[in-house]
């Protein structure tokens, strides 16, 4: 834990001008009078620190005991840790998950394919060399709809079912130059739509806290993603988000997802759902992990333009590096956090949660929690029929596949036809409301709030702005509860500071489920005195998806129809 | 005089006919509401069940709005105003960045 930074240091959201939608609808009003249009000055000013190039010394904190002792408990930022102190070798810990995917995958059906000998040769090629990134040493879990040229990218879908693409995506590609080590691709729900299930619907990825129950919802479309984390099988994993699809696992199992803005990771061989919507991020263990996830991913990239032009990657991994004053936890930059009606309503489990997770964020020096307004017409403008104006864009892109066959897009098959009924009229509607909601959002809400606690994902996903999920509670049940912060455009950085600082007084986010019934491997430690007992289950070779265990239910067509990722 | 909303009839032969018009057929997909039982992709009736709702739905609730106009109007015609209101713009927070870069 650092203490506060220096003065002059500002989250990104204070180097936008986030008045200039006003200022701009403004004087162009008055010039119609004025007979002149002049725009507003700039107020884009570069943000205090960049991404750093390799590790900020002072961002990785202690080892936990409990992490030492098992090192598939490692956050990444300990894992690297440990790994540059030479007291750690990427192998071991490439050894550590294949163990557990081995003994568990088959009941959690995290995984479409585990690169097993691929990952342990990667690993042992890092022993020695030269240190590639933040991420070196570091296993990770990619969803199966970003390419991979190793690999086959299903998206679990018939009509990918033999693709191999020719190359890795912008974000994998990024992830491993950074020195990641790819374990495999994980499930999801079928072209990211539903929870994770086969083309035909049958149920396959359980949520990690409950691998008896597939009732429990893992979240989805990530929920391979979500459950490899939260199962110990992975340090951390990327999933995509359309509509809530990083921050709804992630706040089903108990992790830390950061849904960026759009532009800020770029989309260059993934697999499509929305142009206008798809958000890839990571899921983590903690906010210093989406950190370093998200610095490793983020940047310009040639091949996908709405990444270019955009204000500079801030220095993430320290803005979710908590910091104290005297003894206690306190905001790296003075926020208010911002309540939106109905977020406490009610006395369910869930809103007795948020209360508490309320109240820990009011002592927190530095944070102000306040009630604020929706805007003006937001039911409207976050409705279905305006979350709707995004399935053209799912329909345009894979015409030549419906009309080749239908059946081949299986139980998903009706939101591509909903797209092809939306006229262009209704689309450009769409596209206008888009702009109304975000000048609302930006002129309105965060006039009232720095950021913004959500009960629904959509509206910031419809409008591009990020979101963090992470855990506040449990229930009753054992089961995870979460919640979601939204911020102002690149303000990625705020996000991270409230998650870091609110995970620095609580103990959620450190919890981890109970291993499924069934043979366990011995836990791995750091300590050299204790070597590796063999397990004759871990995972070698290329390691398939497991058989869909009977009895975990069905994903019927009509309940795809419904759904708003 | 209002218009007389489309009948279940009149909306299969549009949905068929729009479809058609893509190159889509929707007779690819079992006859009837059952599932096929291989791939799990639903029966044509289900299909043009939710097809109707969201032409109901969907597509009339935005056909019925109507982006306002935030300036000062006087006694001018909204309709006429609204035109002027929230250009499109498919990535906004793309835009509200580069537009203060």
């Amino acid at each position: 834990m650092n203490p506060v930074d220096s003065v002059d240091s500002q989250p990104t959201d204070r180097t936008i001008d986030r008045r200039s939608f006003v200022n701009r609808f403004a004087v162009l009003a008055a010039a119609t009078s004025l007979g002149a249009v002049a725009l507003p000055a700039v107020a884009h000013a570069a943000p205090s620190a960049t991404a750093p190039a390799g590790i900020n010394p002072n961002a990785y904190g202690d080892v936990r005991p409990e992490a030492l002792a098992d090192i598939t408990e490692l956050t990444i930022a300990e894992a690297a840790s440990l790994i540059r102190q030479g007291r750690l070798s990427a192998e071991l810990l490439v050894e550590a998950y294949l163990d557990r995917i081995g003994a568990f995958d088959a009941d959690y059906q995290a995984f479409n394919l585990v690169a097993a000998d691929d990952a342990l040769a990667g690993a042992r090629a890092l022993a020695g060399a030269a240190y590639k990134g933040p991420l070196h040493g570091i296993p990770l879990a990619i969803k199966d709809n970003y390419y991979t040229r190793a690999y086959p990218t299903t998206a679990n879908s018939y009509l990918f079912k033999d693709f191999t693409p020719p190359f890795d995506a912008t974000a994998v590609s990024k992830l491993t130059g950074a020195g990641g080590i790819v374990l495999g691709k994980t499930q999801m729900g079928p072209l990211a739509t539903t929870r994770a299930t086969t083309p035909d619907g049958r149920i396959t990825t359980v949520n990690a806290w409950t691998p008896a129950d597939p009732r429990t919802n893992p979240g989805g479309s990530s929920s391979g993603s979500a459950t490899a984390v939260a199962g110990r099988m992975a340090t951390s994993s990327v999933g995509t988000q359309t509509g809530g699809s990083i921050t709804a696992p992630s706040n089903a199992q108990n992790l830390t997802g950061l849904k960026p803005t759009m532009g800020r990771v770029s989309l260059y061989g993934i697999i499509p759902l929305s142009y206008t919507r798809d958000h890839p991020g990571p899921l983590a263990r903690d906010a210093k992990d989406a950190a370093i996830m998200l610095s490793a991913m983020a940047g310009e990239d040639p091949n996908d333009p709405r990444t270019l032009g955009l204000p500079p990657v801030p220095d993430l991994v320290t803005a979710a590096t908590p910091v104290k004053r005297g003894n206690k936890v306190a905001m790296r930059w003075g926020t208010r956090v911002g309540v939106i009606p109905d977020f406490t309503a009610g006395s369910s489990e869930t809103t007795a949660a948020r209360r508490a997770f309320l109240d820990k964020l009011a002592g927190i020096e530095g944070i102000q929690v306040v009630d604020v307004r929706l805007p003006e017409d937001w039911d409207t403008l976050t409705s279905t029929a305006f979350n709707n104006v995004r399935l053209p864009e799912r329909s345009e892109p894979f015409l030549p596949l419906l009309r080749k066959d239908l059946r081949s897009f299986g139980v998903s098959v009706t939101g591509w036809l909903q797209g092809s009924m939306l006229g262009a009229n209704e689309y450009v509607l769409g596209q206008r409301a888009k702009v109304l909601l975000l000048e609302r959002v930006l002129d309105d809400l965060f006039e009232q709030c720095d950021v913004v606690l959500q009960t629904s994902p959509n509206p910031f996903d419809a409008i591009g702005l990020p979101e963090l999920a992470l855990p506040i509670g449990f229930d009753s049940a054992d089961v995870p509860v979460g919640t979601i912060l939204g911020g102002q455009p690149f303000a990625e950085d705020r996000l991270l500071a409230v998650a870091a600082a609110y995970q620095a007084v609580t103990d959620w986010h450190l919890r981890r489920p109970a291993n499924p019934v069934g043979e366990t491997p011995e836990p791995i430690s750091v300590d050299p005195s204790k070597s590796r007992k063999p397990f004759a289950k871990s995972a070698r070779g290329k390691v398939p998806a497991a058989p869909v265990p009977q009895g975990r239910g069905r994903f019927e067509a009509h309940e795809a129809a419904e759904l708003s990722q | 005089m209002p218009l007389t909303p489309p009948s279940d009839a009149e909306l299969d032969i549009m949905i068929r006919a729009r479809l058609a018009s893509l190159g889509i057929d929707l007779n690819q997909l079992p006859a009837g509401t059952a599932s096929d039982p291989e791939t799990g992709s639903p029966g044509q009736a289900s299909v043009l069940a939710s097809l109707r709702s969201f032409m109901r739905t969907t597509v009339a609730e935005l056909s019925a709005y109507q982006v306002p106009f935030a300036g000062a109007a006087g006694t001018a015609d909204p309709a006429l105003l609204s035109q002027q209101a929230a250009p499109p713009a498919l990535y906004p927070s793309i835009e509200t960045a580069r537009r203060t870069a």
